[in-house]
């Protein structure tokens, strides 16, 4: 049969068609859906807290890798949490509230844990309804140095804390402490909290977490004059806390008693009062080098939480002062939060006012990202 | 609302109403010049502007605290606890919020309690207590034996 | 035009306001708005009474984060949420806990004591971020602290925003 002349004149068009066809790629193959593996852990990965006041039920701790400058993941974190990591960095600890309903009903608080190898959350204890819900710190939940012991600040508003066991997941007991804050580990089954007057309560605990004894510091600092904020940092041999008019305080825990070393100043006579410290996480020491990383801003009275227009530099051994760095003059908001990786090659992080998020080379300064508005309310930074 | 609205309304009638409860915060009770300001200042916000407490979380003092200023078990137990023992009121300035709130807030049955002398707050505060809740209940079982006591329960 | 860059403008900061942290933004855009850094560029119609009606408020006002009472404030201005400085919205609660400072008033050169109750019960409102820390403290001495969740002894602790309701006249 003749081949219709419909046909034979789509002839060419199919002969062209499938030549052209020739030329166009061959489909992409079905995909296969998987849950992403987190990588081996580095120095470099810091966990990032987000408060997300604005949504405050559903804060939440963000894992970015400070080399890739990549979000590795995240961490559901309830209502006005706390954080920590353990000893180890294999555990995230959150301690958080939930309400029954969201918004709404029988408040719940816990502490989870996570893996970070999988982020996934690993287990959790039940608390009774007391725990401190507050700015971020160290110090509301912290573990041993032996991560025998979780450590739960409670503000009801009467001050306690709770005594947990992480491995067996049970809570010990709770102790109560007169009004004086905060969970500072101080030491083999110790705990040491500030108290309203300046003093330093440290209880120590038996081998099941109960109070074996406890005493009381004179006042290391004025409360009236120069408080110290709480934010803290670990040193070598213990923690230091730095004061609203940049005095350095640091405590020695690895005695009987805590002994605490005599102030130094962050700053000069001309400078003191002008320029402060500040913000949410106000400072970070890199233990190995002694270098410490201050956000400083120029203000009075009652800018205690102003985020720093410089970052300084100093080296916590000679209380010198080895740089200025200029971080608003570079572009950035105001620096709220910061810590530093404690390797040889060391990256600091710092959050700012306009949530974003800035690395730094640690030794030079030099800028290496900027990843905008890292979270929502960035205001503290862990790294294991 | 403000504190001073008791004390005022007797006095100054025919004065501006500013200037009236201004003269009566001053007039208030000599003896303890400030102690009402302090109480708003350094206690109320947990303790209530009627001294009531929160029932189950925070203790009341009304009432209370001239029961427990009755016996010397329950003023050295007043004079430890986290509020006053870690406060930032000096010595006198505690021994004044105190004596005011006992005068403002009496008891009947624990009528004419002693007023705290700053010595005595200087010899007892400095030592604050270990378990508060522990000697509470202690203090309570105590002075309920001999007369007038606070609740047990808050 | 001229409303709809107003729009803009304003429809900007206040994402840009729920984009940041809680210190200082919110507080120099109020002190920039207030002081006229930014709003003369806008071809603001102030002969319009909507136009008017979407001016921000100025320092005198309780929706503004620089108004006197807000010295020591830490949070969301009430008076943004359906409440006002001294009321919580409708179907919160206010936190019988709270700390007490002292703030001055320039008007009458007074300075009064403030009382700075939380309202709770529902999420954050998210709207008039504010925090200003006049002679605040840390949380270990809880009486002058505004990091605190003051809703905690509420039967459902849940923060939704902040007043500041005058007590009386501080006494020197």
């Amino acid at each position: 049969m003749r081949v219709p002349h419909a046909l034979s004149a789509l002839l060419p068009c199919l002969l062209l068609t499938a030549g052209a066809a020739a030329a166009t790629p061959p489909p992409l193959p079905a995909e296969h859906l998987t849950v992403e593996q987190l990588p081996a852990q580095t120095p470099h990965w810091v966990y990032i807290y987000d408060d997300a006041f604005a949504n405050e039920i559903d804060a939440r701790i963000y894992l970015f890798d400070g080399d890739s400058f990549r979000r590795l993941g995240q961490i559901g974190a309830g209502f006005d949490p706390a954080y920590n990591l353990s000893p180890d960095g294999a555990t995230t600890v959150v301690a958080t509230t939930y309400f029954a309903r969201g918004s709404r009903g029988t408040r719940t608080d816990v502490v989870e844990f996570t893996d970070n190898r999988t982020l996934s959350v690993s287990g959790e204890i039940v608390l009774p309804p007391k725990r401190a819900q507050t700015s971020p710190s160290l110090f509301l939940v912290a573990y041993s140095s032996d991560a025998h012991f979780l450590y739960v600040s409670y503000v009801t508003p009467e001050a306690s804390f709770g005594v947990l066991d992480p491995l067996h997941r049970t809570v010990l007991s709770e102790i109560d402490t007169a009004g004086c804050m905060l969970v500072i580990p101080s030491g083999p089954n110790r705990v040491s909290s500030i108290c309203e007057s300046g003093r330093l309560l440290t209880v120590t605990l038996d081998a099941q977490g109960r109070e074996a004894s406890r005493t009381m510091s004179a006042a290391f600092f004025d409360p009236d004059k120069d408080p110290v904020f709480v934010q803290g940092v670990r040193t070598p041999e213990g923690y230091a806390f730095l004061s609203f008019l940049g005095e350095v305080h640091a405590i020695d825990f690895r005695g009987a008693q805590p002994v605490f070393l005599p102030p130094w100043s962050l700053m000069s006579v001309a400078e003191k009062g002008h320029w402060r410290p500040g913000a949410e996480q106000v400072w970070a020491l890199h233990r190995g080098l002694g270098r410490l990383y201050v956000p400083m801003h120029q203000g009075g009275e009652g800018t205690h939480k102003d985020g720093g227009t410089e970052i300084w530099v100093f080296d916590i051994a000679s209380h010198r002062r080895l740089a200025r760095w200029p971080v608003q003059a570079q572009g950035l908001s105001r620096v709220v939060a910061v810590e530093v990786s404690q390797d040889a090659a060391p990256i600091l992080f710092a959050t700012t006012e306009r949530a974003d998020l800035a690395v730094f080379d640690a030794l030079s300064g030099h800028l290496r990202h900027l990843e905008k508005h890292i979270a929502q309310t960035p205001w503290m930074l862990l790294i294991p | 609302m403000t504190g001073r609205a008791a004390a005022g309304g007797q006095r100054g009638a025919a004065a501006p109403a500013l200037l009236a409860a201004l003269a009566s915060l001053a007039a208030a009770a000599p003896a303890h010049a400030g102690a009402e300001q302090n109480y708003i200042l350094y206690c109320r916000g947990c303790h209530g502007a009627d001294a009531e407490g929160v029932a189950g979380k925070i203790p009341p003092l009304a009432g209370a605290l001239a029961r427990f200023m009755r016996a010397p078990e329950g003023r050295n137990y007043v004079l430890r606890v986290p509020g006053a023992a870690n406060s930032a009121l000096t010595d006198a300035q505690l021994a004044g919020v105190l004596n005011w709130l006992a005068e403002r807030y009496p008891a009947a049955d624990a009528p004419q309690v002693a007023p705290f002398t700053v010595e005595e707050v200087t010899r007892i505060r400095h030592t604050p207590l270990a378990d508060v809740l522990a000697t509470r209940r202690e203090v309570v079982r105590a002075l309920a034996a001999s007369g007038a006591a606070p609740a047990a329960q808050y | 035009m001229m409303r709809t860059l107003d729009r803009l403008f304003e429809l900007s900061t206040r994402s840009l306001a729920q984009r940041t942290s809680r210190r200082s933004l919110l507080a120099s855009l109020g002190q920039l708005l207030t002081g006229a850094a930014l709003l003369p560029l806008l071809p603001i119609d102030r002969s319009s009474r909507a136009n008017a009606a979407e001016a921000p408020p100025g320092p005198e006002s309780p929706e503004n984060c620089q108004y006197w009472k807000y010295c020591a404030i830490d949070g969301y201005l009430c008076s943004c949420c359906g409440g006002s400085s001294t009321s919580c919205p409708p179907g919160t609660s206010s936190s019988p806990i709270t700390w007490i400072g002292t703030c001055h008033n320039p008007g009458d050169k007074r300075d009064y004591i403030v009382s700075y109750n939380d309202c709770c019960g529902k999420t954050s409102c998210g709207n008039c971020e504010c925090n200003r820390n006049e002679r605040e403290k840390p949380m270990y001495r809880p009486s002058r602290n505004n990091d605190l969740n003051w809703c905690m002894a509420n039967a459902d602790a849940n923060y939704h925003c902040t007043v500041s309701v005058i007590l009386g006249v501080a006494e020197k």
